[in-house]
């Protein structure tokens, strides 16, 4: 038999049965649609989840952080993991992979501009490694390279300001605080120590009260590229060049010690800084972790964003498992349906069939045409629930809002798959009907009155 | 006139065994027959005689218990039910008693059914059917369907089907069965004509024997054995 006599006879006997078709095609379209839906939410909550990661900040840094554990209990230092210092992020500079190692100096200032102050946690690195960050510079350029110490502002640092006469923060009012970074002069107090005793009265061991601690005047070098909404890696920190801002904070502190940085048993600061914090960069994703172990096996935290992901993604396909899981059961109580018409349809047409078995139908081409009208059973169902499923993944992601848009997302892979998906369904549902057509005895179908 | 006589339909030795419940009842109880080419032949008993069961066998609808059945040269009695459905296809044509058309389709598209069978397409199979039909008188009802049409014009129908192959051997089931006497006897000069001018081979089965009078050959049957056969061939240059 020709195929498309094979398939008029079997689309001609579908519409036959109009409403029998209608209903079981309704069944694998709500079959394909939740199954659809549901995957296309795990997979927009997947895509999402990446999307995020990537602003913040690649997948190739690394952070490696000191703890400074039971630090007095007991003398023997032997046991704890050295502090780190510059030749100790020599040492991992030197790690295979490793691209670019920096230390990270970070310190506690006040910053402030016309009636506005903010506190900051300035992050001081190596030129190098400010390069390396890929931040999208808005005004300005990166802190420069040549020992004058520059501030560089993420792009909702302003959102740190208060208002000191109002006591109002960006928050309380949400109006961006009339600061100008760029333009106007901004003033930075390093010893906090000092000016919070002197805001609150306190006084020296000669029971002087404490002087404000002295105001500098730190040029802005450049701000992020942004708005205050938008969110990346660095978009909240300060970031300066390490040796300006080590200069810096030996001027300010002179012979004190400087705040977070070790003391010797006297109380004097060592000649050289100590850091809490090393900013690595690796070469590729795929050297990652084997870099964070050689970092750990020297003692020290390490965190990156690719070894999140790692555990995001085993916990995003766990949930897409579970989601897809809830739309199979509904598309397998659709197959059943498919099952259910077909082997009707064929005591119905016992008969049909046992005449054409006479004429001389192949028994393949018997098989055939049943298979096929299931077959398009489950293409139709599939066809109308990927049309719903595109609808209802609109409307979620209108309803769900700016924050979670594309929560629904519907690659063209899963369009395909959830095709070919429908109508393999289809034509197994199909399959033992169909075998049970090709099977009949052609004499008993006759002899059907 | 012996020496034009080519064996179309030769079965030997025939036995077909029913089990019903422990007892076994013989249907066909050792038959040998012959059936020449372009003979019309009739095959008649009362019902419960094995007639139909034999007719089945020739048609290979049916496997016999023993014996052997050779059909235009094949022996069927070996062979698989895709090889039965291929040789009923190629070499049979079929007139059934209740017409068994089918109903979704209309006489043309009936009667091309089994051109489709055989991989026909649709305009050349058409065309076909239609000139068939013409031939038995239904020119007017071609686009008819089966419930719009008489009992006798859908066994015209049946009859158009089952030659539209122009099969060696055409067999047919009580074919005017649920007729009148009146459109019986038409169909069944019309089956002849057609079949004598083709010079294909007619096996009919039937209980009615003045119907059977219409044949060249006569088989009586009774309870699953040839008890007589009656050459008509002689009456009826009588008759004319």
């Amino acid at each position: 038999m020709r195929f498309l006599d094979l398939l008029r006879m079997s689309s001609t006997n579908l519409l036959r049965r109009k409403l029998r078709t209608v209903l079981t095609v309704l069944g694998v379209v709500i079959g394909t649609a939740s199954i659809v839906v549901m995957v296309s939410l795990g997979l927009g909550l997947r895509k999402t989840t990446m999307d995020q990661i990537e602003q913040s900040g690649g997948l190739t840094t690394v952070n490696v952080y000191y703890y400074e554990y039971a630090v007095s209990s007991s003398g023997s230092s032997e046991e704890q993991t050295q502090r780190i210092n510059d030749e100790v992020v020599e040492q991992m500079a030197q790690i295979p992979h490793v691209e670019v190692a920096s230390p990270v100096l970070s310190t506690y200032v006040l910053v402030k501009q016309g009636a506005y102050e903010a506190n900051f946690s300035i992050r001081g690195m190596t030129y190098e490694a400010l390069q390396s960050l890929d931040i999208d510079v808005g005004e300005g350029q990166l802190p420069p390279d040549d020992g004058t110490l520059q501030f560089f502002y993420g792009n909702q640092t302003l959102t740190n300001f208060y208002n000191a006469r109002t006591n109002q923060y960006y928050w309380d009012t949400m109006e961006a605080p009339d600061v100008d970074l760029m333009n106007d002069p901004v003033f930075v107090i390093f010893d906090m120590d000092a000016y919070s005793q002197s805001q609150y009265g306190g006084t020296d061991e000669n029971g002087q009260r404490i002087a404000p601690p002295k105001k500098y005047i730190i040029p802005t070098a450049g701000i992020m590229a942004g708005t205050l909404d938008d969110y990346s890696d660095n978009s909240y920190n300060v970031l300066a060049e390490i040796n300006a801002l080590k200069a810096q904070l030996k001027k300010v502190f002179k012979n004190k010690a400087i705040p977070g940085q070790p003391t010797n048993s006297a109380g004097k600061p060592y000649k050289e800084f100590y850091y809490d914090e090393v900013y690595i960069r690796v070469d590729s994703m795929d050297h990652v972790s084997e870099v964070q172990q050689a970092i750990r096996d020297m003692g020290y935290e390490t965190y990156s964003n690719a070894e999140w992901m790692e555990q995001t993604q085993n916990q995003m396909a766990t949930i897409q498992l579970v989601l897809g899981g809830i739309g199979a059961v509904s598309l397998f109580v659709a197959a059943i349906g498919i099952a259910n018409t077909m082997m009707m349809s064929i005591y119905e047409r016992t008969k049909e069939i046992g005449i054409i078995k006479v004429l001389g139908c192949d028994l393949g081409d018997i098989r055939t045409m049943f298979l096929m009208e299931a077959g398009f059973i489950g293409f139709f169902g599939g066809l109308i629930g990927l049309i719903l499923s595109f609808i209802i993944s609109g409307v979620i992601n209108l309803v769900a809002g700016e924050y979670y848009r594309g929560i629904s997302y519907i690659p063209i892979w899963l369009v395909l798959v959830s095709m070919v998906f429908a109508v393999l369904v289809g034509m197994v549902a199909g399959f033992f009907p169909a075998l049970r057509a090709m099977k009949l005895s052609p004499l008993a179908a006759i002899r059907n009155e | 006139m012996d020496k034009a006589r080519e064996p179309v339909i030769q079965v030997k030795n025939l036995y077909k065994i029913f089990r019903v419940g422990s007892s076994k009842v013989r249907a066909l109880n050792g038959v040998d027959l012959t059936i020449y080419r372009g003979e019309f032949c009739a095959i008649v008993g009362t019902s419960g005689s094995g007639k139909s069961t034999m007719l089945n066998m020739l048609a290979g609808l049916e496997k016999p218990t023993k014996g052997e059945v050779i059909v235009a040269g094949e022996h069927l009695e070996n062979m698989s039910e895709n090889q039965l459905v291929k040789f009923r296809r190629e070499k049979v044509g079929f007139i059934f008693q209740s017409f068994n058309l089918l109903g979704t389709m209309n006489a043309v598209e009936n009667v091309a059914l089994p051109l489709m069978f055989r991989g026909i397409d649709k305009k050349t199979r058409e065309e076909k059917a239609s000139k068939m039909l013409d031939l038995v008188g239904l020119s007017k009802h071609k686009k008819h369907r089966p419930n719009e049409m008489s009992g006798g014009q859908q066994q015209r129908v049946g009859v158009a089907r089952a030659l539209v192959l122009d099969p060696e051997i055409i067999f047919a089931d009580e074919p005017t069965g649920n007729l009148d006497s009146h459109t019986s006897e038409e169909v069944l000069k019309l089956m002849r004509k057609v079949v004598q001018e083709k010079n294909q081979t007619l096996v009919m089965v039937t209980h009615d024997n003045h119907l059977a009078g219409f044949a060249d050959r006569i088989f009586h049957i009774i309870d699953g054995k040839i008890v007589k056969i009656e050459d008509r061939k002689d009456y009826k240059e009588e008759e004319q």
